[in-house]
């Protein structure tokens, strides 16, 4: 009883022993009923390039959500066009969770999402392009802001602009003003969008 | 002498931008109560950067995720001392609440199959998992008819042979009352002391990469793990896989204890958080429907 | 058009009102709405920071936006209804999106009312002041 002491205390600290599940094993796993084993081996398969497109099937079949943030969190990693179309598609879902699980994973993707973007921006579906003004408001890209004015320049539905306003103003300096206060123009009977840009302008002018 | 240029000074709408930014990239909340701190950190880190003003440098700072300027500005904000019972309120909890809940769960300690369980990582110079086993040892009452493990792990192997070496001077054991660190420590020569052969070899140390999940593997079925002041470091996805890798180190219905400043809402939606007396706490669910 | 005082049912004090969404300027836009009606507001900016608020606090109505990053908003209303939290507090589900099945997908996680952004500033008063009203015993 009491704390357990260590057989030889004197050893120094223990090498942790990698798990050395192979790949296919793992890959197998991805069909497990018991979510757990699911999730583990998700993860497990990090840095596994073959095991990319087996990740990418699942991404839209996979109920569980934490199996999915693991089947993400994995992907992400791979910051490939290969991924970023094949998980783009998924911005259009009518799940929630995933469509939502599937941005946060995009906005991780710096190097890939560029070339996915002029699809997203040009998609059909205003849903698509809110989700895709979501991704913005996180991409680590010095390009965002510009792709960013773009959809409040020219969107033609109010709640993709405010979507991107959002993502945009905490980004933004007084040069931003005049598009902004055109985007009240352009919508005068959204509420919401004018009162947006009005909380905003102060903090725009005082910025030097 | 020379006068030090006047201060780079942040404006109301900088100061508030900021805040949103560090709050988003850390969980870390800064009200106006820390302005003059918050303004003097901002102001060193900018002085020391290639930037002449608040706005390049706040750009140059939103464009790289987690990099260097981040590291350097979280060093800067937060508070990285260790030291022997540092954050306590969450060992009370531990003592309180949790370790009760885990024993109830696991049959109470006629029935309990195996040892409790209880991880600290990162466990850098080793004050937080030999302040683990003072407390137990000193005040929880079961800790005579109930086997358990301390299990330390870190990165770096520097501050591990540190943990194993387990000699600390005067700052680091100033919390530590005085009855304790005459039954467990020895004075050794420098001013320092050393933590006694017998809760020293109560601490299994461990070199670990957080962020490996085939190394993390080699930890399963925590009953309690601490991870403290670590997370708020990492960018994005390894933050996303270091939370995975500790819900697959736990337990179900395992406890995880992140520091003052940690919450999982900034990283993963995985643990269920619960409030305690001494605050919040994150679970791995039990799969229990 | 005249405020109504917006009242919990027990002590007559000010309700608590949770304003959970991922954008700040959603959240202010809310947030001002409702204090101006005589709301006390608070803020999470996404579901699973509104779940740790709900643990502390106890909210008299809720205000969710659907498409938040981390944990959705079906997702913390589920978790806000579920054992872990508990509360019978109204739940106001809010989203930019309007695909068939969003309101049913609302009211099955146990939303009491589901609305459309942009959502009209007086309209979300008067849906709140409702919710919150006394109910009698």
């Amino acid at each position: 009883m009491g704390l357990v002491r260590k057989k030889a205390p004197q050893d120094p600290p223990e090498e942790v022993l990698p798990d050395r599940t192979s790949p296919e094993t793992l890959l197998s796993q991805l069909d497990d009923p018991d979510a757990d084993c699911r999730r583990e081996a998700a993860l497990g398969l990090a840095n596994v390039p073959e095991a990319v497109h087996d990740l990418l099937a699942r991404v839209g079949t996979e109920d569980d959500p934490r199996v999915l943030e693991s089947i993400l969190t994995t992907l992400a990693a791979h910051d490939t066009e290969e991924v970023a179309g094949s998980l783009a598609v998924h911005l259009a879902s009518d799940e929630a969770g995933l469509r939502t699980a599937v941005a946060a994973a995009l906005a991780t993707m710096p190097s890939s999402v560029p070339a996915v973007l002029p699809g997203l921006l040009a998609a059909p579906d205003h849903d698509v392009r809110v989700m895709t003004a979501m991704v913005l408001a996180d991409l680590q890209h010095p390009e965002a802001h510009a792709w960013l004015v773009r959809m409040i320049c020219e969107d033609p539905h109010p709640n993709v602009v405010t979507g991107a306003i959002d993502a945009l103003l905490p980004s933004a300096t007084a040069d931003d003003i005049p598009l902004l206060t055109d985007a009240v123009e352009r919508f005068p009977d959204d509420p919401f969008l004018r009162f947006t840009v009005k909380s905003a302008l102060p903090r725009l002018t005082g910025t030097p | 002498m020379v006068s030090p240029p006047a201060a780079i000074g942040l404006s109301d709408a900088d100061f508030e931008r900021f805040c949103e930014y560090f709050y988003k990239r850390t969980g870390i909340h800064f009200t106006s109560a820390k302005r003059y701190f918050v303004d003097k950190r901002i102001d060193a880190c900018i002085r020391s950067s290639r930037y002449d003003t608040f706005a390049a440098w706040f750009a140059a700072l939103r464009m790289s995720d987690h990099g260097e300027m981040l590291q350097e500005l979280i060093n800067q904000l937060t508070v990285n001392e260790t030291y022997f019972l540092r954050e306590d309120y969450q060992f009370d909890a531990m003592l309180s609440t949790v370790l009760p809940e885990v024993l109830k769960a696991r049959g109470g300690r006629g029935r309990i199959a195996g040892p409790l369980k209880i991880l600290s990582l990162p466990c850098s110079t080793g004050e937080e998992p030999y302040s683990i086993a003072l407390r137990l040892l000193e005040e929880w009452d079961e800790i005579d008819h109930v086997d358990v493990e301390i299990h330390g792990a870190d990165i770096d192997s520097d501050v591990l042979a540190k943990a194993a070496h387990a000699s600390y001077g005067e700052r680091s054991v100033q919390r530590v009352p005085k009855a304790w660190m005459n039954k467990y420590f020895v004075v050794v020569g420098g001013g320092r002391y050393q933590v006694d052969e017998g809760i020293r070899s109560a601490v299994t140390l461990h070199r670990v990469n957080i962020c490996d999940t085939a190394a993390m593997r080699s930890f399963r079925d925590f009953d309690v793990i601490f991870c403290r002041n670590v997370l708020i470091y990492f960018d994005e996805l390894s933050s996303r896989r270091a939370a995975e890798n500790l819900y697959g180190a736990l337990r179900p219905g395992g406890y995880l204890f992140l520091g003052h400043s940690g919450s999982m809402s900034r990283i993963s939606p995985i643990f269920t958080p619960t409030r305690l007396p001494e605050g919040l706490v994150y679970q791995r669910p039990t799969g229990a429907k | 058009m005249t405020s109504d005082t917006a009242t919990s049912s027990d002590t007559g004090t000010r309700a608590r009102v949770l304003v959970v969404d991922d954008a700040a300027t959603v959240r202010l836009y809310h947030s001002s709405l409702l204090t101006g009606a005589g709301f006390q507001v608070s803020e999470a900016a996404n579901g699973l920071e509104a779940v740790e608020a709900a643990l502390g606090t106890e909210f008299d109505l809720f205000v969710v936006d659907v498409n938040m990053p981390r944990m959705n908003g079906y997702a913390c209303v589920e978790a806000l209804r579920s054992e872990n939290v508990g509360t019978a507090s109204p739940v106001v589900m809010i989203s930019t999106e309007d695909r068939p099945g969003d309101a049913d997908r609302a009211y099955l996680a146990g939303a009491n009312l589901y609305l459309v952004k942009p959502v009209n500033g007086d309209r979300l008063v008067r849906v709140a002041t409702m919710l919150t009203a006394e109910v009698a015993a």
